[in-house]
């Protein structure tokens, strides 16, 4: 935090010191006031709501309950299930979104005739709506006459169609597939994007150095990008740990409960069995956990002077 | 500063733009103040169908006191949108409503009852008697659901199969079994029964259950779904596909969309549903091979099938309770009843005078389900169905066909949710 | 003369194809959507895989037109879409500036603090959002969804915005302002060149999350006065009957403005933006 350039920095700036928050505060309003005004609200009903048993419609049958909520949560079995796919669910799927959008970066960000369209079209996957994504995900992985499996045993693959969306060990996995699919273009873009800022004339050395490729990528691209995919991927885990679109339409967390993940835990409980009390205290264990988490992930960051504060 | 320029130009744009669509697209709607305005909520099978817009206009035109405005919800969310509006105190005054909700809306007192209503109602005597009950909470209670349209389920049957393979119709449970096992031939990916363990399969597995002697609750209401008589007969259905491997292997998580696709496809023999798909399917198969019967019984004697009622209902906070209720009976009188029955969204009418029509009785499909109403079961009206409905009977359901669970764990996890 | 065309034909092959593969996987599924929509609807489930139909029908896109509101719906999304890219833009790059460049007390826990509106599920913030749009008395209108839609899109864009300003060397804000630029002239002039690609992808970001966002969209709008697409295409799934030459010929056409947006706004995503600006 005292590092000497920031004060180096605070140095050069000497007239306005006196007056350092009126800017500051005047930048920062319109997005304080859409955040305190308009979520903040919904925050702290969410966490009062894990307090009490609310009754929908019934203010009279509403009670306040401490701990209750959470000892429930202790004791849910499915909590546990939940949890362990939630973490598979968001690691898995954003590493490999990363793996994919990063391989598309490097090809969209070479000249080629055509590569305007071709950026274009990249960004398919994730310009579909989610509702289809999932019902042709569904289809295609269908274990009667789904594309992927007629593909998979013409090419000598598979001998017989696999339910692929039926079998507990695979339908997780399976939605995954679909996750990353619609996941890899967001990656692509930002990843993209920060290619840009690289300058030509280091890869221009490189090449009269002789370096192939690989050392190229491993010694130059990679650490410059190093930042924003660390950045990226932990704002794509955020967001992936609450998205249960694809789960629910494809499989609704099932077999069982194999592809059930806490968010829709927690969206069962509040408007299925109409426990919102419960359901926001699933919600908020997710978010002490994923808050936590982030904590953890910043310290790391700083500590390499990724973000410069 | 060519980057510039764009980046100003862009915004300039997009600003101009978003104003003009926003002013032209939110360009008034000044409502006439005089007529009550009745706000409805329904969720439609095929929104294409002008059916039901020209139902409200008709109404609105006949009744120039009233202006019905409806708003379209797709099903699947129906429940939660409403859930969430009128936890917000912003409900509509009427809607379309399912049995499954209704032990649930009661007991968060969000419904009113209609009783004195329909007591003055002049259409009261031609609904078929016992579905007054669907819309009841017990028997000697106030209806809150006004009957509107209802299936029975019932089982296709491909007729070409069956004779080639020299098969009679199933009638017991034992014949079903026997009949699905000869026709199934899994290298060929070809099975006897489309059994149905996703969303939405809850339905048929009570048909069954029924039909097997099993039943939800006992005559005084108390939840016996869990009794050894049910377990068996869970068991039975289970052992479909665990034992007998009758099912396709993907019938844990198959949906409607999946069991009607492999009906279609001729990959499965029999599919139980209702008269909803049956014009979906005699269009794919051809009305000579497919057949209809009434759900197999384990004791011929002792026949059941499942009924299900989508009704209309008056929500408690509403503020034009009369002016409601006088839409949603006329939606159930007999007109409006033949050409929503009639139409593509079609299903069993509950009046006495519209289920005499030719149109119906000549239709082997409707036939046979309204046959099935004499002796159909419905979901009790216990608060806990909603959720069962919903998630509790297809994670269960899921678990013991994948043998996670056995047949009483997952009765005893349906019982604990109904009596929630 | 050989050796030229052999490494030229290896750069071909080391271009084409990665590429094509990529986009193979990248364009598979929606191909088949597109191949579903111009299936007959006899021809749609069928014993063994078909991958082309026998024939080919555009009857979903003529239905889809005339027979639906798809294209209210899709004023509306384009409505709501634009406008939240304009005000979540607008602020979330003036906030990211502040945070960039202006160093304040609490401007760590504050960022954090954005970034916590963002760990709670939508599901759980719908009610609360839904009585808020309430007394606003802006429900079942484009600005509802406006606004929710910024509430996601401000904090993220945000994020990204610092991370991109923070890419641009501090000694580039000095040599301006040694030259005389107030702050608002370094933004102009030196920052917002400068993050043209990441803008571009916040852009890109903020739209496709707009454009395709459904819970908010499904609870705040009633009627064609603010419906949007995907709300849209759910009411062609319904009980019993699915129509898929609807639901597949929407989604074919609902991907592509962003597709054509994305053309535009990639222009920006060309190197050479930042060569030469540091000695520059």
């Amino acid at each position: 935090m005292r590092s000497p350039r920031r004060s180096s920095a605070k140095a050069s700036r000497g007239n306005r010191r006196g007056r350092t928050w009126v800017l500051p505060l005047f930048l920062l309003s319109p997005a304080l006031a859409l955040l305190l005004g308009i979520v903040a609200y919904p925050i702290a009903r969410a966490i009062w709501l894990s307090f009490h048993r609310l009754e929908i419609l019934r203010p009279d049958l509403t009670q306040y309950v401490a701990l209750d909520n959470y000892r429930g949560l202790l004791q849910d079995p499915v909590i546990r299930i939940a949890l362990q796919n939630s973490v598979v669910w968001v690691v898995g799927v954003v590493v490999f979104q990363c793996l994919g959008g990063l391989v598309g970066a490097l090809i969209l960000n070479r000249r080629f005739p055509g590569r305007a369209m071709v950026r274009g079209l990249a960004l398919i996957p994730w310009a579909t709506p989610s509702v289809l994504v999932a019902l042709m995900w569904t289809w295609m992985l269908d274990g009667n006459y789904g594309l992927v499996n007629d593909l998979l045993v013409k090419a000598g693959i598979l001998s017989r169609f696999q339910p692929w969306l039926a079998q507990p060990w695979s339908a997780l996995p399976a939605v995954m597939l679909a996750d990353v699919w619609q996941g890899i273009p967001f990656f692509a873009v930002m990843l993209l994007a920060a290619l840009q800022a690289i300058p030509e004339d280091l890869f221009e050395a490189a090449r009269i150095d002789g370096a192939s490729p690989w050392r190229v990528f491993r010694h130059i691209t990679l650490p410059l990008l190093l930042p924003t995919i660390l950045i990226t991927t932990m704002l794509r885990m955020i967001w992936t740990a609450n998205y249960m679109d694809l789960i629910m339409i494809m499989t609704g967390g099932g077999p069982g409960y194999s592809s059930l993940t806490i968010p829709l835990h927690a969206y069962y409980m509040a408007y299925k069995r109409l426990d919102f009390g419960y359901g926001a205290t699933i919600a908020i264990v997710q978010v002490a956990i994923l808050a936590g988490a982030i904590v953890a992930y910043l310290r790391q960051l700083r500590s390499h002077e990724v973000m410069v504060q | 500063m060519g980057r510039l320029g764009w980046l100003r130009t862009v915004l300039l744009c997009l600003g101009i733009v978003g104003l003009v669509l926003l002013l032209g697209g939110g360009a008034g709607s000044l409502h006439a103040q005089a007529p009550t305005v009745v706000r409805y909520w329904l969720w439609l099978d095929d929104p294409t169908e002008p059916m039901f817009d020209q139902l409200v206009k008709e109404f609105n035109a006949n009744h120039p006191g009233i202006k019905v405005e409806y708003q379209l919800v797709p099903l699947s969310e129906y429940h939660d949108k409403l859930v969430t509006a009128l936890a917000a105190g912003s409900g509509p005054d009427a809607g379309r409503f399912k049995d499954w909700w209704l032990g649930e809306f009661v007991k968060l007192t969000a419904l009113e009852p209609l009783a004195n209503s329909i007591a003055k109602w002049v259409g009261r005597g031609d609904v078929i008697e016992n579905l007054w009950n669907t819309g009841k909470i017990t028997t000697a209670g106030p209806v809150y659901m006004m009957p509107h349209q209802f299936i029975t389920f019932y089982l296709y049957y491909r007729k070409d199969w069956f004779t080639q393979a020299g098969l009679k119709p199933p009638a017991t449970f034992d014949d079903f079994l026997a009949a699905a096992t000869k026709l199934t031939d899994s290298a060929k990916n070809q099975y006897g029964f489309g059994l149905r363990g996703g969303a939405g399969g809850q339905d048929q597995w009570l048909a069954f259950m029924v039909a097997g002697g099993a039943r939800m609750v006992d005559a005084q209401g108390k939840v016996v779904i869990n009794s050894p008589e049910a377990v068996k007969v869970n068991q039975w259905y289970i052992d479909l596909f665990r034992t007998h491997k009758v099912a396709p292997l993907s019938a844990p998580t198959d949906a409607y969309a999946q069991v009607l696709g492999a009906f279609q496809a001729g990959t499965t023999a029999m599919m139980a549903h209702h008269v909803g798909s049956s014009v979906l399917v005699t269009q794919k198969l051809g009305v000579a091979n497919v057949g209809v019967l009434p759900i197999p019984a384990a004791d011929p004697a002792k026949p059941a099938t499942m009924a299900t009622m989508s009704g209309n209902v008056v929500f408690a906070a509403s503020k034009q309770k009369e002016a409601a209720f006088s839409f949603i009976s006329w939606l159930s009188e007999t007109t409006p009843m033949d050409k929503w029955s009639g139409s593509r969204q079609g299903q069993l009418p509950v009046l006495k005078s519209v289920a005499r029509l030719p149109r119906y009785t000549e239709n082997t499909f409707f036939k046979v389900s309204l046959d099935g109403a004499n002796y159909a079961i419905a979901w009790p009206p216990l608060p806990g169905v909603g959720y069962v409905s919903a998630q509790a009977w297809q994670a269960n359901m899921q678990r013991a066909l994948l043998g996670q669970i056995s047949s009483k764990d997952m009765l005893d996890e349906i019982a604990k949710a109904l009596q929630r | 003369m050989r050796r030229r065309s052999l490494r030229a034909a290896w750069g071909a092959v080391k271009l084409w194809v990665p590429l094509g593969a990529w986009l193979t996987f990248v364009l598979a599924p929606y191909v088949w959507m597109f191949i579903t929509s111009i299936k007959p609807p006899t021809e749609l489930y069928t014993k063994t895989v078909r991958y082309w139909p026998g024939q080919p029908t555009f009857e979903g896109y003529r239905l889809l037109m005339e027979t639906t509101p798809f294209l209210i719906y899709m004023r509306n999304s384009g409505v709501v879409a634009i406008s939240t890219c304009a005000v979540a833009l607008v602020v979330a790059m003036a906030a990211a500036y502040c945070f960039s460049r202006i160093p304040f007390r609490g401007k760590g826990v504050l960022l954090f603090g954005f970034l916590v509106t963002q760990l709670f599920p939508s599901v759980l913030l719908v009610l609360p959002l839904f009585l808020i749009m309430r007394s606003l008395g802006i429900l079942n209108t484009p600005p509802a969804l406006i606004l929710a839609h910024s509430t996601f899109a401000v904090p993220f864009s945000t994020w990204m915005l610092t991370g991109f300003f923070n890419a641009i060397p501090r000694e580039l804000d000095e040599a301006a302002t040694i030259d005389g630029c107030n702050r608002l002239q370094i933004f102009r002039y030196v920052l917002l060149p400068l993050s043209a690609p990441g803008v571009a992808a916040a852009l890109t970001y903020i739209f496709i999350y707009s454009w395709n966002e459904f819970i908010y969209a499904l609870t705040f709008t009633a009627d064609l006065r603010a419906r949007t697409l995907p709300v849209g295409l759910q009411t062609f799934m319904g009980e019993f009957i699915i129509r898929w030459d609807l639901l597949t010929a929407g989604g074919v056409i609902t991907a592509l403005p962003i597709v054509f947006f994305f053309m535009l706004v990639q222009r920006q995503l060309i190197a050479g933006l930042t060569a030469g600006a540091v000695k520059g």
